[in-house]
């Protein structure tokens, strides 16, 4: 069981992270997805016991491992946490044999527990003929199960990981986000993972929490970020491709959905409405619910096509069984569906 | 068709082009550093000197000329890199890595103590320690009433400290810039790994930063070693010898084989070292890493030791840059150093010749020696920032463009000899080199073209370096950029890469100035009445007992060193890491 109870962090006038609040069962994967500078790597770093929180606890299998309100936490090393770094931060100096067993060096772990231990989890994360060699004489994906090898060797019941992959190569991305699952399964811990990518989140985690602007805007199991996205950040962030969030504007009895008049009826004056690519279909004529765009982008995924238009700063995504034949460049009519999926307030709330 | 031949006929010519400017500047260099140094080993091969290899070697009087001497120098090479890395690494460590208060102060005074000449401190030394030992006045301790033993005041223990005050500032910038650079998930990595403040210390942060520390200690044994102000200011008095002190002694008395001889070992020795520290962190475990965002991490809390370190750091730094300058100042008024801060006069600076003071010599400023002394101080330092930027921008641009082949390898290579060579025996080898005539050209001995060919040649390996800077800075792209439009070369010179690099161009001519201003190691040897320069002034009226002309005239030098080191750093915005947030 992992808690976070009302954790605020300010760095001087800034508040990175901003009164979250989840908690998590034992042995789940909990990913932290969110842009860069939304405050996930910080509330990470809280986790791990590097930065004391301003406001709230964190709480580790009943025991409160953080308190920002008492200004005090218990010491990253006895938190039975561990973390992986973005940056691998392996010990130059040492191989990687020294690497992994220096942590159970200081930890006063007997030299023959150690040696085993050792071996064992070179041998999880099939690194075990590298033991000899020095950090900076094996690859990137190589440093990266270091990493995790140093991380795991103390058996912590909680592991987080600091944008493992996004170092790594497309393909090795793809190898080692199956590597560790395989190691979340074997060691049972706790994991909380932090990325940017969501199709990492959408694919490895239990739970994940969507964070912007230092706040959790939703938190749930992937499958219900994409059927239910809470706020319209969610659901333009999760999902491929993204959802078309259109603004409606309502004068009198007239509405307009992205500057064109149409037959809809939205729940308040002003507001977005959402509609997922797999709705939008495209015509050559204009209709009664189309919207006339540039055709920018054309891709094939899995035997469909999607294809994106840009009019006036708004981007629309369509997915199309077979592919039209259009030219890139050329005015396309994307067509709505009568009514969108659902709809979002303006400040990007859900209403219905 | 036709495109393609005129594309091959512009790349042959430009590949003569760089052919024809590496020849150039590898002649340069090689006439510049390897000719005189070769010269000076050829010398002492010649018939009638070679016997001076087995006099200094293993003759009857080996062991006063060269044994005796070694052994302080390697005393204090070793002692005072020691200490060197010792000091500057523990400031390095308050001001990078802890919550030390005015941690920016810290840092910024770290850096003075090598604006300042370093025969600054010892004469300061002299003025505050000086004993009755050898007669002549008494520094101002003596002065009131304490009794000044002879081992504080002369010798071997002054002699290291000054050394260390003044070196210790070098070991600082470069361990400091190391730490700031260090990963500081490397530092979190084992904090989480439960290690606690010294374990980091020695199993991290110590093997990580040892290039630097080896760097450190390497760089502060070559310039203890080689340095001649502070030995001759606080040894020769009481006859204690180094290498660089027994080569001027020997030029001085006209044995010239010996003294290049002892100058050929003392380059053997710094050329030793500086190549055993190069092993030691050269091999399997490279320290380039995986840079992290690095920044972040939480300064190290000193708690209630906070004061009591930031005293410690700031008795260092007084000891160091403060304290010398205000003793400095003093002694240059005061007709006494023994009553340093009472009866104060500007005799010394601005008055007239008087029979009862100082024999009658007049101020410096009614000192025509003097006067000249600071024209031809002020000459030289201009033309040779002028020529070494000249040479260095030059060797750097033809490095940087024409990469590949063994000429580029070998300008690299050879500017950055000097490093090497102390000045002392730099100076002695200009002088086997240029001091009789070549051919048809005339001995230089005694001229300003020879100080200005030998202060740009001993200082190539900084003017190369910023040469290299500002080349970085203009970048490889920009300038490519420009000659896809079709500029002419000079059309890029001055749209494009003069106006890039100008400022720091200025910043690293100022550098210059002020180590050639303030430098006395190299010029000691160079040196004639006819074209003296500042620092040996200094040092002949030290030498001579008249020890406020010297504090004055030194005083002179720091207020130019410094007041131009400043416009220096205005100039660069210097890049100072450690100091950031």
């Amino acid at each position: 069981m992992l808690e976070i109870r009302n954790i605020t962090k300010r760095f001087g006038d800034v508040e990175a992270v901003n009164n979250v609040s989840l908690a998590v069962p034992k042995g789940a994967f909990l990913v932290l997805l969110g842009p860069s500078g939304c405050g996930k790597t910080t509330l990470l770093r809280m986790l791990a016991g590097l930065e004391l929180p301003s406001e709230g606890q964190i709480v580790f299998d009943g025991q409160t491992v953080s308190d920002g309100d008492r200004n005090w936490s218990v010491d990253p090393a006895k938190r039975n946490s561990g973390l992986v770094f973005q940056s691998y931060a392996l010990w130059p100096h040492m191989s990687v044999r020294s690497n992994v067993e220096w942590p159970l060096k200081i930890m006063k772990m007997p030299k023959s527990d150690r040696a085993a231990r050792i071996d064992e989890v070179l041998s999880l994360l099939e690194i075990d003929q590298l033991a000899e060699r020095y950090p900076n004489e094996i690859s990137g994906g190589q440093q990266q199960r270091v990493a995790i090898a140093r991380t795991i060797a103390p058996k912590p019941s909680i592991m987080l990981l600091d944008e493992p992959l996004s170092n790594l190569d497309a393909k090795l991305r793809v190898e080692m986000r199956t590597e560790l699952m395989r190691l979340h399964r074997t060691t049972g811990a706790t994991t909380v993972y932090v990325t940017h990518d969501q199709i990492e989140a959408m694919t490895m985690a239990t739970h994940v929490a969507v964070m912007n602007m230092g706040c959790v805007q939703q938190f749930g199991t992937p499958t219900e970020l994409i059927e239910r996205p809470e706020t319209a950040f969610v659901a333009t962030f999760v999902g491929t491709p993204p959802n078309n969030m259109i603004p409606v504007e309502k004068t009198g009895t007239d509405c307009t959905v992205g500057g064109r008049h149409m037959p809809v009826t939205p729940p308040t004056d002003n507001c977005l409405a959402m509609y997922r690519a797999e709705a939008l279909t495209l015509s050559q004529n204009e209709g009664e619910t189309t919207l006339p765009m540039e055709l920018i982008e054309t891709s094939t995924i899995a035997g469909r096509t999607m294809l994106t238009g840009l009019n006036d700063g708004l981007r629309l995504t369509a997915v199309l069984d077979r592919p039209p034949g259009l030219r890139i460049g050329s005015l396309v009519h994307f067509c709505l569906p009568c009514q969108p999926d659902c709809w979002f307030g303006k400040d990007g709330s859900r209403i219905s | 068709m036709a495109d393609v031949v005129v594309a091959g006929q512009r790349r042959l010519l430009n590949i003569g082009d760089g052919a024809a400017l590496k020849a150039v500047v590898l002649l340069l260099l090689v006439a510049l550093i390897v000719l005189p140094l070769l010269s000076t080993v050829l010398v002492t091969l010649q018939p009638d000197t070679i016997k001076a290899w087995s006099d200094v070697l293993f003759g009857r009087l080996s062991t006063n000329l060269f044994y005796k001497p070694l052994n302080n120098t390697l005393l204090i090479g070793v002692v005072v890199s020691l200490s060197c890395v010792f000091l500057g690494g523990f400031l390095a460590w308050l001001v990078v890595m802890t919550n030390v208060p005015f941690r920016r102060s810290i840092g910024l005074m770290a850096t003075l103590p090598f604006m300042i000449p370093s025969f600054a401190a010892a004469l300061a030394w002299g003025s505050l320690f000086r004993n009755d030992r050898i007669g002549g006045q008494v520094g101002w301790l003596q002065g009131i009433g304490l009794d000044i033993p002879d081992w504080l005041a002369w010798g071997m223990v002054p002699t290291l400290i000054v050394l260390t005050l003044h070196y210790f500032s070098l070991a600082f910038t470069i361990i400091a810039a190391a730490l700031a650079t260090m990963n500081s998930d490397l530092v979190e990595a084992a904090q989480i790994a439960g290690a606690k403040g010294f374990r980091i210390l020695v199993g991290i942060i110590l093997p990580v930063t040892m290039p630097a520390l080896v760097a450190a200690c390497s760089l502060c044994f070559a310039g203890a070693v080689s340095n001649f102000a502070t030995p001759a200011l606080l040894g020769l008095p009481v006859r204690m010898q180094t290498l660089s002190t027994r080569l001027f002694g020997m030029i001085e008395v006209g044995q010239v084989g010996r003294g290049y001889v002892i100058g050929i070992l003392l380059v053997l020795i710094s050329g030793v070292f500086l190549w055993a520290g190069n092993r030691i962190v050269s091999g399997r475990r490279s320290y380039a890493t995986i840079t992290g965002k690095g920044g972040r991490a939480k300064r190290f809390d000193l708690r209630s030791a906070r004061w009591p370190l930031f005293s410690l750091a700031m008795v260092i730094l007084f000891s160091s840059t403060v304290i010398p300058i205000i003793v400095l100042a003093a002694s240059s008024l005061a007709p006494s150093s023994a009553n340093l801060f009472s009866n104060w006069t500007l005799h010394y600076w601005i008055g007239t010749s008087d029979p009862s003071i100082a024999q009658g010599f007049p101020g410096i400023a009614h000192n025509e020696d003097f006067v000249w002394a600071l024209i031809v101080t002020l000459g030289l330092g201009l033309a040779v920032a002028f020529s070494g930027m000249f040479v260095g921008l030059l060797a750097s641009y033809t490095t940087a463009r024409f990469r590949g082949g063994w000429i580029s390898a070998a300008i690299t290579q050879i500017s950055f000899l000097p490093l090497l060579v102390p000045g002392i025996a730099f100076g002695a080898a200009y002088i086997a080199y240029l001091g009789a005539p070549i051919g048809p050209f005339p001995a230089l001995y005694g001229t300003f073209a020879l100080l200005v060919i030998a202060g740009t040649a001993y200082l190539l390996p900084f003017s190369v370096q910023t040469g290299r800077a500002v080349i970085q800075q203009v970048g490889g792209e920009l300038e490519e950029s420009a000659r896809i439009t079709g500029a002419s070369f000079i059309r890029r010179l001055t749209a494009i890469t003069i106006p890039l690099a100008i400022r720091g161009l200025a910043a690293g001519g100022i550098l210059i100035f002020v180590k050639i201003v303030r430098d006395l190691s190299l010029v000691v040897l160079l040196f004639t009445p006819t074209m003296p320069v500042l620092s040996v002034v200094a040092y002949r009226y030290a030498s001579e007992g008249f020890a406020q002309f010297a504090n004055a005239i030194t005083f002179v030098i720091l207020f130019i060193s410094i007041a131009a080191s400043l416009v220096a750093n205005r100039l660069q915005a210097k890049s100072q890491p450690w100091l950031q947030n």
